[in-house]
Order: structure tokens, then sequence, then C-alpha cells
């Protein structure tokens, strides 16, 4: 079986959720099957800029090829489309050419698929809000299978989108919460799919000691692991933490591993440690009494797996459907809404030394039941040797005529979205079977929270919409 | 902090945050959303609690009030003598000092001019009074002011306390549990010294001291628990600790060294009770097999 796994960016040094997963996947499945990936010569997925060299390389014993990004973004322009697209009435043209703004825009990877799909069985797109996703879905028809990273943001809400969700060969989601807004949005019962996930090469015997002894961190301690950012909703774990010292009922440090992009308090028990290795962070995790998950959103957190792998609890962050949803699946987490939640969790896992242990294990017994990578390897196996069965699929749906393209009839993307429904999808653990082809998939529970309604605290408004829905530049799905 | 009811390997996370908020709700009393206690929070701290959200303006808002209520000075004249003749013409002014005998025949003016000059005095008292009384104001405001600052900052500062000793009754009701979860859970291991004498049960009966009364004695040959003997080894140990270092190091009274001749406790006892001098039967414990024995049975009254 020869399959393409085509992704925005490539390499060991790219460290985004969705290539980082990609990378992965890519690695694991090269032991069953020929893997090349397409990918473009870009590394900053703010800029694209071309900085690797064109060509064929092996990384990691995986064929690489990359191609050419056509223009870098302009983030003056990009800005300005993300504006009308999310906020305001637009037509399909202004959503592509958002598309196009967005990036990475490589003509010669779509090319390349459009004339050489016959070439693989197979090609598994990873994040579907991405110029190199559209338009390769596009290109290759019934042989793509889509690894969507999507999370609950406005580009969800765009409605060039759907018909791709419609179209491809399958769907390898990574929750149940992901799947349950695809599906919301687009209506693709009909089209195969699973909840798959990815898995991360934890350490069998990390160093919690050594991580102690290197960094001079004493005493029990939270970690928060991934870029510290506002949109990672690290200023408000900055305010609840905060708090959490106030009440003067705790002992715990928080110790902050990942490049900043905020400052940090200045505070005895804050402590930045900046960029680790992967020994070092994994050390940190085994060390800590918890992991914390502040974000809003969230496709899967690879963080809070590696932590339950870890046998660790996570306190998340429960405006993220996914985390909440996760951490209720798996029984190995607590999540927050709010301050006095927060602190309340935090201490409730500090001082009850059993929920914390009993969490732990919950955490390692889910991650090895759903999330170890032979029941990775063999969800992608079995599905990808049930599609092969048979190579007939939808294909993507063709483009509306040139005046319907410019009819200024798509609503804003932030009401597209802040009509999906919300909550945690199930409390079953993610679907290990994937639906028969031709077949609508088994609905997931419908999610608890209902439609969101103006009157309902959105989690697109106030503070998290600016971040997200504007033109503030991001990387892909998976953290 | 408190515990939680949960007690399996099989931790339901829904429960444990249904606790939780269950906890939040007892703390702040009414189930408000997350909003509405913001909200009120941040009412609170502008208009109440926070120092620096009093009208720290207060003074100058009263006299901006001041001068836009107060009222115009009242008017005052000048009377002496000469002024109901006065004019600015000076032939009517002569005409008038000529006629007044004339005047003068048909009434006397005296009475009213004095009349007149002692009100004019006195509207001009009561002028400068009204001036110091608004300074006294001013300065009363000032005082107010200055109360209302201290008084806020005091309200915060009970609060802050307030909360801590929750915070300490809390944790101190926490210890209290876990020592008592760990007393119950002391394993008793038994020395050498008590086998023998679980191996000689009529010991008991030949060690008894005089003092004790026939319950006590009645009641020592009973075997106890192993918790109930580690707490009476705990609290011997209290016992001796009672004195201090310096009084233990010399023997004296309260040191826990056993006296002969100390004063018979008023409850016709052994000495050996609370506050009591002697700690014979502590010290022997690890003497004699018996001493457990006695102590049994004196530390079960």
């Amino acid at each position: 079986m020869k399959l393409a796994v085509v992704v925005q960016r490539y390499g060991e040094s790219i460290n985004g959720g969705a290539e980082l997963h990609a990378r992965y996947i890519a690695e694991h499945l090269a032991r069953h099957a020929e893997i090349e990936v397409l990918t473009t010569c870009a590394s900053d997925y703010v800029t694209w800029r071309n900085e690797f060299p064109a060509g064929v390389e092996r990384t990691n014993g995986v064929a690489v090829r990359r191609f050419r990004v056509s223009h870098e973004r302009d983030p003056l322009l990009f800005g300005r489309l993300s504006g009308l697209v999310f906020h305001q009435p637009h037509s399909v043209a202004d959503e592509l050419r958002w598309l196009d703004a967005e990036g990475p825009a490589s003509r010669p990877l779509i090319d390349h698929l459009a004339k050489h799909a016959t070439d693989y069985d197979f090609c598994i797109f990873f994040s579907y809000r991405y110029y190199h996703a559209y338009h390769g879905v596009r290109a290759v028809g019934p042989r793509a299978v889509l690894v969507p990273t999507a999370e609950r943001d406005l580009a969800a809400g765009l409605s060039i989108f759907p018909p791709i969700f419609r179209g491809v060969r399958a769907l390898m989601y990574n929750s149940p919460e992901e799947r349950a807004m695809i599906q919301a949005l687009s209506a693709n019962g009909d089209v195969p799919s699973v909840v798959v996930g990815v898995s991360s090469d934890v350490p069998s015997a990390p160093q919690p000691g050594r991580f102690r002894q290197k960094f001079g961190i004493r005493g029990p301690f939270a970690v928060y692991v991934g870029r510290i950012d506002e949109n990672k909703g690290c200023k408000e774990l900055f305010d609840f933490f905060n708090a959490y010292l106030q009440a003067g009922t705790g002992r715990l440090t928080l110790v902050l591993i990942g490049n900043s992009l905020l400052p940090i308090p200045s505070h005895p028990r804050i402590r930045h440690l900046g960029f680790l290795s992967d020994a070092d962070k994994f050390d940190a995790m085994a060390a800590a009494d918890l992991l914390v998950m502040p974000s809003y959103f969230e496709s899967l957190s690879m963080v809070a797996l590696e932590a339950w792998a870890l046998g660790r609890p996570v306190l998340a962050n429960a405006c993220c459907d996914v985390l909440k949803g996760q951490c209720m699946r798996s029984n190995a987490g607590l999540y927050y809404d709010g301050q006095l939640e927060f602190v309340e969790a935090l201490t409730a896992i500090e001082h009850n030394r059993w929920i914390a242990s009993a969490l732990g294990r919950n955490g390692r017994r889910f991650f090895r039941e759903h999330y170890d990578w032979p029941v990775i390897e063999r969800k992608y196996l079995d599905v990808l040797a049930r599609l092969s069965g048979d190579r007939r699929g939808p294909g993507a749906e063709p483009l509306p005529g040139w005046f319907e393209r410019r009819r200024r009839s798509c609503p804003p993307a932030e009401d597209v979205v802040a009509r999906l429904p919300t909550g945690p999808a199930s409390v079953a653990a993610p679907s290990s079977t994937p639906s028969s082809q031709g077949r609508p998939v088994s609905p997931v529970a419908p999610p608890t929270g209902g439609e969101r309604r103006p009157g309902n605290r959105s989690r697109f408004g106030g503070r998290q919409r600016s971040h997200r829905g504007g033109s503030a530049p991001r990387a892909g799905g998976t953290s | 902090m408190p515990e939680f009811t949960v007690r399996s390997d099989s931790v339901d996370v829904e429960q444990i945050m249904e606790q939780i908020r269950a906890r939040i709700r007892e703390k702040r009393g009414v189930d408000y959303t997350e909003e509405q206690i913001r909200e009120l929070a941040a009412v609170k701290l502008e208009k109440f609690l926070d120092p620096r959200g009093l009208r720290s303006d207060l003074l100058d808002q009263f006299r901006r009030v001041q001068k836009e209520q107060a009222p115009p000075a009242p008017p005052n004249y000048a009377f002496e003598d000469q002024t109901l003749y006065e004019s600015h013409r000076g032939l009517l002014r002569w005409i008038r000092r000529l006629l007044q005998p004339v005047l003068k025949l048909f009434f006397n003016p005296n009475p009213l001019i004095q009349a007149l000059h002692i009100q004019s005095q006195l509207n001009t008292l009561n002028a400068e009074r009204e001036t110091t009384r608004r300074g006294l104001d001013q300065l009363q405001y000032e005082v107010l002011h200055n109360l209302v600052v201290e008084t806020t900052r005091m309200g915060i500062e009970v609060r802050n306390l307030k909360m801590r000793v929750e915070s300490l009754t809390s944790r101190l009701e926490f210890n209290e549990r876990r020592a008592r979860a760990l007393e119950s859970v002391v394993v008793y291991k038994p020395s050498v010294e008590d086998q023998a004498v679980e191996a000689t049960p009529a010991a008991p009966s030949q060690a008894t001291p005089p003092g004790l009364s026939a319950s006590v004695t009645a009641a020592a040959p009973s075997a106890p628990g192993p918790g109930q003997r580690s707490r009476r080894r705990r609290r011997r140990r209290g016992r001796r600790g009672d004195g201090p270092a310096s009084a233990v190091m010399a023997g004296q009274p309260g040191s826990g060294e056993p006296r002969a001749d100390g004063p018979a406790p008023p409850d016709g006892g052994d000495g050996r009770g609370e506050g009591g001098t002697g700690a014979a039967g502590a010290d022997q414990e690890g003497a004699s097999p018996a001493g457990d024995v006695h102590d049994s049975g004196f530390d079960e009254q």
C-alpha cells in the first residue's frame, strides 16, 4: 500500500500540533506501508517563507517531497479578509481569497497531487483549514482521507469546508467532539469515519529526580507545557493561579515549559523554564503533581495524553469541549469553569492524594487502551484496508458558478459557529470501529450543551474572539 | 481541606466536580453564576472595600458644594449716633442737625439709635461665627473622610483575617480528623512484656495499687485494644513532658520524677492524675510487666 501524507509543514524541528501529528503518523505507518510525505518548503507558519529546499529528502526514514510556496502570507490582507469572512456576510469567492491569503499556497503541490494521484492508494490530508487540504482533496477526489484536526474556531464556520468534509473518502477524527462538530456543520454522517487521535513516544522510565535537580524545583508543582500565549488561555491561568496563591491553602508551584509570548508574572511560585528537550519535558511531567491545560480550543491535546501516559492527572479548561470530554471519558482529569472551580479543583488534587493517584491510574489505562501506538496504527490500517475494497467515493462537490461564487450569500462564520452544539460529545471512550463504507457512521451521543443562544456565554465572544477570529496566525490543530 | 466522600479506585470525575461545585456553593452561600460573582465582587470592591475606590475627593466635593450652596453673606449696616441725620448733601445735613433739638421735642431717638447700633454689632458677630463654623465643618469632613478610609481598611483587614481564620479552622479540622484517622489505624505490636502480661492474667490483681477503686480494679484485667494502649502511651509521654525541661532535669515537682512524699491528690487517687506530680505508672511501664495493667485500670476511668 502506498500512502501520501499531505501536510502544510514537515520536519523534525517543527513542533506545531498538526505537523507533529502528521510526522508521528507517517513514521509509524511507514512500518506497514510505503509512505511519501508531500509538503511545502515552509517552516514558519506565520509567513510560510520557503526555507527548506524543494525536492525529495528523507526524514527519519520517511521520504519527504517538498514544494515551493507560491507566495508568503500578507498579514494585512489576511487580517482584512478574516474580518470579512468571520464577521460579515460574504461570498464564496471571498472565502477562497481568504484561503489563498492564509496559505501556504503551493500550486506545484496541488499540481503534483492532481497528476500523481493514482500513484497512491490514499492521500492522508492533515488540517482541513489550509490551502493544501482544500485544493488537494479536490485534486485527488476519492483517494482523499482527511484528518481535520478541527477546533471550534471561526474557520470551521466557513461555507467552503462542508463540501470537503462530505467529499473525502474517510475522516480520521481526533475526538468525538470534533466528529460531532463536523457532522453538525456538514451533515457528512454517511462518510466513513473513525475517532483515532494520535499517540506519543512517552519514555517508559522518566527521571523526575533528575529534572528537580537540574532545574532546582522543590516541593509539589503543577506543570503547563506548550506555547505560553493568551490564545492558549495562559493569561487566565496566571490570574487563576494568583487566586490560588492568595487563598493560601496550597503549596503548589506553577512550572511553565515552552516559549513565552506573554509576560510571566513575577512570583517565586511561578517558574518559567523556557523550551525544553523532550527528555526534560517528560521528566518534568513525571515529576509534576498534575498538568494544567488552560486552552479554550484543542482538537486533542497531545500534552494531556502524555501526562496521562505518565500517570499524571490533568486539570483542564471546561470551556474546551474536547478537553472536558476527554477528562470525562478517561476519568483521569478534573476541569474548571471559572476561578473558583480552578482553585477548588487544584486544591482537591493537591490535598487528596488518592484522587490524584486514582486519576493518574485511570489516565495511564485510558492512554494504553485508546492512544497507544499499536492501537492507533491498527485503527489506521483497519480503516485503509476497509476502504481499499471499494475505491468509489463521493468526490468533491463542484464549486458554484462564476456568478454564484460572487453572490454575498454566506453568513458570517461566527454566526455559523455560534449555532453549533456545545459540550462534550459522549462519556464513552473513543470509538475504535469505523463505519462500513457507504453507510452512515453511528452518530455519537448528542452534545449535552445544546445550541448556543445569543444569551448564552459564547466562547467566541469577549476575550477569545479577537485572538481566534481575527488575523492572528496559528499553527495546526492538534496540540 | 475538606475530604471527598468518593473513596474508590474507580473515581468519577463528574461526581468529584459535583462535590467541588457544592463546596463552592456552600462557601459563597448563594448559587450565583460566575458573571454575577464577578459583578458583585467588582461592585463591592469599587464602592466599599477598595480604599482606592473611595471618594478621596470628599473634601473637595464638600468645598465645591459649599461654594455652590453657600448663602450670600447676610446684609449688615453701620449704625452710629449720627447715622439718622447723615446725608450726602451738606445743606440738608446742616438743616437736620439744626432741627435735631426740635425733633427731640417729639420723641427720644437715642434708644432707637442704641438698639440699631447693637443690632449692627450683633450682625457682625454672627457673620464671624458663621465663617468660623464653616471652617470647623471642613475639619469635620476631613475627620469623617479619614474615618471612612480607616474603617474601610479595617473592614478589608477583618475580612482577610476572617478568611485566614476560616482557612486555619479548616486546616485544624483536617488535622484533627487526620490524627483521629491515624490513631484508629495504628497497629499495636505487642512487646515482650505485653506478651508476658497476657501469659500471666493473675498479675493485675496482685499489682493493683491500694488507691484504685473496685471498679477500676475490675476493669483492669479486661484486655484493652491495641489502639487504647497506644493512646495511653502517648498520654503518658505527654504527662512526662508536662514540666519544663529544667524542672525535669532538676527532679522538681512536676518534673515527672516519682515522689514518695508528694501530696495526696484530692480525689484520693494514686497521684498520677492529670497535672499530678507522680508519673510512677508511666515509669513503671518499662520496668514492670504489671505496669500496663495498672495503667489500664487507671486510664479506664
